[in-house]
């Protein structure tokens, strides 16, 4: 039975570090949501905190209608995946996933039928016998799997369930999971510090950082239209360019830059004539075909580096006469490549593109 | 765990040291400062530094302490050292073998040791000489069979500091030009100075205070057979309680100077190997000259015990200047076995140590979950408080409880009922204060190997299960316990095997012939005339057996090497 997760002003402190700082997020049934951050952001405390594995210094979880803040692990009926998957070495893997339903004292019968549906599903029936350390890592990793699911939880918790596995098999078990909890309908709750899972596999997203939450949304909009500098370039790779915001009429606003006046028709948090902004590019939105004579927002450029990757190219290229700045750009089905030697080239962004955000905020990752 | 019953773990135990740790002890500070007009009086404690037996007693003491931990430190060494950097065949089984004087009880040997190296003895027999090895005053026998049998500890200890040591200090200093003896000097050495230091000072607290070995040995001259003696008069004479007094104020000291020194990192069998050194092979003679020293001493410390042996297979007077017995007899077997002391103390032994293994379980796996799995501050305190009876002898434990329980059983209440006076007075029935010693000292080793068993274990197995809805208790149950039995079964038989083999408690606590056990049996057969040393030898030999088929056994259904139980 798919429910609500609720938490409400949540509060941790470690000795005088907030991992977590008044965070409140409502997650809705069925949903697959994703916790996303640096190492040190809080979102594993969260999620610890959700399980019951420390107690909040202040706030409120709910499950459901039911307040679980004060109560212990296991009586909130939580199936968590765990970062090292903690699978028992001394229990075979039927016996493993069996455990959760012995707690809850279901009939012999009924147990072996469900072990069994679990093991299918993450298509591990036929190593039902082994012990743990028998299996690789991606095989643990489905057995933890379906000793979460088996007891049908009122909510998954993954902490960072994929963060062992290797480069092809992540791709392959996060297709995995999603279809597995969409199937069981579960609401889920996914701890990672891969933004490439996040965006591919969550339903929304939140993006926290020094305990608070950043942003949260679903991931095209939290990619597209990232609120704050330190989301920018959590998430994906942006250029940044300082800025004086110099209004406009309706959604057509203009910036003063050292690299010129840039137009955006991006929506943007109310800001004053004058104020000091930060203009985020991302590299892929920067073109290198040739615009609309009348097109704003070209800039003059040299194409000084270029790393080939096959269906793309990144390209740095020097911007601006007298105070050269850098420009990542991206070239999809590439045909410059401008390996040795310098090239000339003409760069130029859609105003829907121009992302303009605050010019401070905490902790954002040197470019 | 949660803080609540963390707190609980805290209290009972705090409470258990507190009634049965601290309280004996104060008690000895008490009947050696108090008079008996109830004044506070340093003339008791003066007394023993003025009076020239008392004295000697100590002086004589400290020179088997001093002399003991000496000879375990070159003999455990160099063999550590050799095990430590290279491999060779069989040296699995001298590992384990070099271990196993541990549990050989030394005041048993002591009676072979005569035997083979007295002035009537085996070795003069074989030369055809007539010195007296063991020398006119005895010592030197005492502080060779203690070093024989307390090397052990030193030899976990020094190996546990070698393997902690990372190969790139060694290869550093090689790299920087320091070879041989140089490097071991300079690097090695002061690297493994904690568990040297942390193994030599159980080793010097043991035989500072060892009552069994010298009490056979007949060497009366030290202060823990004069505490024995004097304690054994009825009326309480103080001056023994001052001579305890010193003798725990020596120990303490030193191993609260280990612990400042070295910040109590490296004690007794505690730390396991974190990284290894890379082995060289040995081959062909190389490794039979590696072979050698391990031998060398692992014959020498059995040797005691095989003169146990032939004694308790030796006609009375069969052995006498002679190489070997020349009368063979298995009467001795019959006649210590038979008699009525030997198959009640048998009883009393194993009903003790049982006794006392259960309450080193359940108060080692309460004080390691604490230690290893909460968050209260005064963990450290519990941590620090469980290793204390490393620090404080048997003997002065014993004089606690004697005290103690004169104590109870002097009160208006307890006099004049059978039950308590059968609970508490040491003289009506032992059992109370002799588990409760049993048990408070080895808890150490228990303690110890549970705390290592649940670091080596996640806590993340335990949130597993308690995410999957089983309460505290249920995933102790199912899933810490089964994940740390290997360590529990290791320390349970370590302190099952102390406790049947403890002298100094068993012989001060155990004054009613009902209640002896097999060690205060086997030290009243050793006293009767003319056929004495053979039936405690015969008893000691039953004894060893008992032990050696209840550790091999337990390992063999454990599918685990000897020496695997006894790295805790």
């Amino acid at each position: 039975m798919a429910v609500t997760v609720q938490l409400n002003d949540l509060v941790k402190v470690f000795g005088n570090i907030r991992a977590v700082d008044h965070i409140s997020l409502t997650i809705e049934p069925g949903e697959l949501f994703f916790l996303l951050g640096p190492s040190g952001c809080g979102k594993t405390t969260l999620l610890r905190a959700i399980a019951g594995f420390n107690e909040p210094d202040g706030g409120q979880i709910l499950i459901g209608d039911r307040d679980v803040t004060k109560l212990p692990p296991h009586k909130r009926d939580t199936g968590m995946v765990f970062q090292s998957y903690a699978l028992w070495p001394h229990m075979s893997v039927a016996q493993n996933v069996a455990f959760g339903l012995e707690m809850r004292k279901l009939g012999k019968a009924e147990t072996q039928k469900r072990v069994q549906e679990a093991l299918e599903m993450v298509k591990m029936s036929d190593r039902a016998t082994h012990k743990p350390n028998q299996l690789s890592g991606g095989q643990q990793q489905r057995v933890a799997l379906a000793r979460a699911l088996v007891i049908h939880p009122q909510c998954l918790l993954l902490d960072e369930p994929l963060s062992n596995l290797d480069a092809k098999l992540r791709l392959e078990m996060r297709t995995e999971i999603r279809r597995i909890c969409k199937e069981a309908g579960l609401t889920a709750i996914y701890v990672t510090h891969d933004q490439k899972e996040a965006l591919s596999v969550a339903d929304r997203l939140a993006v926290l950082n020094g305990g608070v939450v950043e942003q949260c949304g679903a991931p095209r909009e939290v990619y597209r239209r990232p609120v704050s500098m330190f989301v920018a370039s959590f998430i994906g790779e942006t250029n940044f360019i300082p800025g004086v915001f110099q209004g406009g009429e309706g959604e057509r606003v203009t910036i003063d830059t050292e690299l010129g006046t840039f137009v955006s028709t991006a929506p943007m948090s109310g800001f004053s004539v004058g104020d000091a902004v930060m203009i985020s590019l991302r590299p892929e939105t920067l073109r290198l075909d040739t615009p609309a004579a009348s097109a704003p927002n070209q800039l003059d450029g040299i194409v000084h580096d270029s790393v080939y990757l096959g269906e793309v190219a990144q390209h740095q290229v020097r911007v601006g006469g007298d105070k050269p700045m850098n420009l990542k750009v991206f070239d999809l089905n590439p045909r410059i490549i401008a390996r040795d030697g310098e090239e000339a080239a003409r760069v130029w962004v859609d105003p829907s593109d121009v992302v303009v955000l605050p010019a401070a905020g905490k902790g954002v990752p040197a470019p | 765990m949660r803080k609540k019953s963390a707190w609980i773990v805290f209290g009972v135990t705090m409470a258990v040291f507190l009634v049965g740790f601290i309280f004996p002890l104060l008690l000895v500070v008490r009947n050696g400062f108090i008079s008996p007009d109830g004044q506070f009086t340093f003339r008791y404690l003066f007394g023993v530094f003025q009076n020239p037996i008392y004295l000697e007693g100590l002086r004589n003491s400290l020179r088997l302490a001093v002399g003991t931990t000496l000879l375990a430190t070159c003999l455990s060494l160099p063999l550590a050292w050799l095990s430590n950097r290279y491999h060779f065949r069989g040296k699995v089984w001298v590992n384990a073998l070099v271990l196993v004087p541990m549990i050989l009880p030394p005041f048993v040997g002591a009676i072979g040791f005569q035997q083979i190296l007295g002035q009537y003895g085996a070795l003069n027999a074989l030369l055809g000489l007539d010195v007296d090895w063991l020398g006119r005053g005895r010592w030197v026998g005492v502080i060779l069979l203690q070093s024989l049998s307390l090397y052990p500890i030193m030899y976990l200890n020094v190996s546990a500091a070698l393997a902690n040591i990372d190969h790139a200090m060694d290869e550093a200093a090689e790299n920087l030009g320091a070879t041989g003896f140089t490097k071991f000097r300079r690097i090695t050495l002061p690297l493994m100075a904690p568990g040297l230091f942390a193994g030599g000072t159980i080793v010097f607290i043991w035989s500072f205070t060892e009552l069994g070995t010298p009490l056979i040995m007949n060497y009366t001259r030290v202060a823990s057979v004069q505490v024995y003696d004097a304690l054994k008069e009825i009326g309480g004479n103080p001056f023994p309680f001052a001579l305890v007094f010193v003798m725990l104020v020596v120990s303490v000291s030193l191993y609260l100077l280990s612990k400042i020194m070295f910040g109590g990192k490296a004690y007794a069998m505690q730390s396991k190997a974190a990284t290894t050194f890379t082995e060289t092979r040995l081959t062909g003679w190389r490794a039979g000259l590696a072979l050698l020293p391990f031998l060398l001493v692992i014959f020498l410390a059995l040797l005691p015990h095989a003169g146990v042996i032939l004694t308790s297979f030796s006609a009375p007077g069969g052995w006498y200047r002679s190489v070997l017995p020349e009368v063979y007899t298995t009467g001795n077997y019959v006649e210590a076995l038979g008699h009525n002391m030997t198959v009640s103390s048998i009883r009393n032994s194993l009903f003790f140590s049982t006794l006392a293994v259960m309450f080193n379980l359940v108060f080692g796996i309460g004080i390691a979950f604490v230690v290893v799995r909460s968050t209260i501050r005064v963990r450290g305190v519990l941590d620090g408080l469980a290793m204390m009876p490393l620090a404080v002898p048997g003997l002065v434990m014993a004089s606690g409880y004697l005290a103690f329980s004169s104590q109870i059983s002097n009160s208006e209440l307890v006099r004049n009922s059978p039950a308590l006076l059968n609970l508490f007075d040491v003289k009506t029935n032992p059992t109370l204060f002799l588990v409760m010693a049993y048990g408070i000292r080895r808890l150490p080793y228990m303690v110890r190997s549970a705390v290592a068993g649940l670091q080596q274990t996640s806590a993340g197995l335990e949130e597993a299960a308690a995410n999957l809805g089983a309460s505290p208790m249920v995933s102790l149950r199912r899933v810490t316990l089964p994940l740390i039995t290997a360590n529990l079964i290791a320390g349970a038989l370590l302190a099952f095997a102390f406790s049947m083999l403890e002298v100094s408690d068993s012989l001060m606590l155990a004054q009613r012939e009902d209640f002896y056990p097999i060690t205060k049996t086997i030290y009243e057969l050793f006293q009767l005339i003319g056929t004495g040393k053979y039936l405690a030898s015969a008893l000691g030999v039953w004894a060893m057996l008992f032990l050696a088929v209840t550790i091999v056994g337990s390992s063999l259904l454990l599918g685990k090497k000897l020496g695997a139980l006894f790295r805790v």
